[in-house]
């Protein structure tokens, strides 16, 4: 279950991030702007390898003691960073994963919106069910 | 060698994102343009009336309807031939008065609002879909019935279903023949 997404632009701006509010959202906003170099760090790695290759899921960004940051960028450079509460082991990789890729498609759809801007934030209700759903989710 | 005697028309088909983003990217342009919600709705009347005086002719050609006798009838070909042939969907239909001049269609599901949400701030009486009602109006009158079609409920504005209302104005003239949408 995550406890924080963020959605950040090309620009390295928050587009859209939200937090469980009974913690301290500050937080969460820090370890996400901490997270962004290492977003950086792995896709100016990657970039030297073919770029075919590269995978759009970043996987663990890093770990603290509470949380662990996983990553994901997609072809247009907008980051998706999640963040999931540590103890919480049942959570596998491919459903990081998956949860990733249900974040990727209700993004396509907000930007599939006429009255959408690139770069406004996202207000869509749809996209807040989802992260909602994502939120609340019991493992 | 020889060619068939009686070939059916080719249907190309596109891409139904592409259709669905390019008239979402006119409306947000006309948007752009034009500051009143009123002027916008106009200009896609007229846009669908262009479109619809012409599309008439291709869905005549290619669906071989019958001639109607009655304005119900009229509405049964639009909503079951017609919606079916270009939108995929096929709407219900509803007649509200006893002299049976006065119909809506009922689409629950709109395909061309399919990525839009709600309408933006400070454009609530846009109607998002008027091009359809310029078509609506462009076809019939080019078979010489003149209507006027309008949005009575749309689901952007937060009503449950979609209601396009159609109002035949002159009576219909079963003496001389033509061909009837």
């Amino acid at each position: 279950m995550a406890v924080c997404i963020a959605v950040i632009a090309k620009e390295n701006y928050p587009l859209y991030i939200r937090s469980t509010p009974t913690e301290n959202e500050l937080k969460f906003h820090y370890m996400v702007h901490t997270s962004l170099d290492v977003v950086d760090e792995k896709i100016s790695a990657m970039g030297k390898a073919l770029v075919d290759q590269r995978e759009l899921y970043l996987g663990l960004l890093y770990p603290t003691e509470d949380y662990k940051v996983y990553g994901y960028v997609t072809n247009s450079k907008v980051k998706f960073v999640m963040v999931v509460d540590s103890s919480n082991t049942a959570l596998r990789d491919n459903e990081i994963r998956s949860m990733f890729r249900k974040l990727h498609n209700s993004y396509t759809d907000v930007m599939c919106n006429p009255f959408y801007n690139p770069g406004d934030r996202i207000q869509s209700r749809a996209f807040e069910n989802m992260v909602t759903s994502m939120m609340i989710q019991v493992c | 060698m020889s060619r068939p005697a009686h070939k059916r028309p080719e249907y190309h088909k596109i891409n139904k994102d592409l259709f669905v983003l390019t008239y979402g990217a006119l409306v947000a342009q006309l948007c752009k343009d034009y500051e009143k919600d009123e002027d916008v709705n106009r200009y896609l009347d007229k846009m669908g009336y262009g479109i619809g005086t012409r599309l008439v002719e291709d869905f005549l050609a290619r669906s071989c309807v019958r001639r109607c006798h009655s304005y119900s009838e009229i509405i049964d070909i639009i909503a079951q031939v017609a919606f079916k042939m270009y939108l995929g969907i096929t709407p219900s239909v509803v007649c509200h008065n006893s002299s049976r001049n006065e119909f809506s269609l009922i689409l629950d599901k709109n395909p061309l609002a399919e990525f839009v949400e709600e309408l933006p701030a400070g454009r609530s009486a846009l109607c998002y879909c008027n091009l359809l009602c310029g078509v609506i109006r462009g076809a019939l009158e080019m078979v010489h019935l003149a209507a006027d079609v309008t949005f009575l409920q749309d689901r952007l504005k937060g009503d449950s279903v979609t209601e396009i209302g159609i109002t035949f104005l002159k009576k219909l003239d079963e003496k001389k023949y033509r061909r009837k949408k």
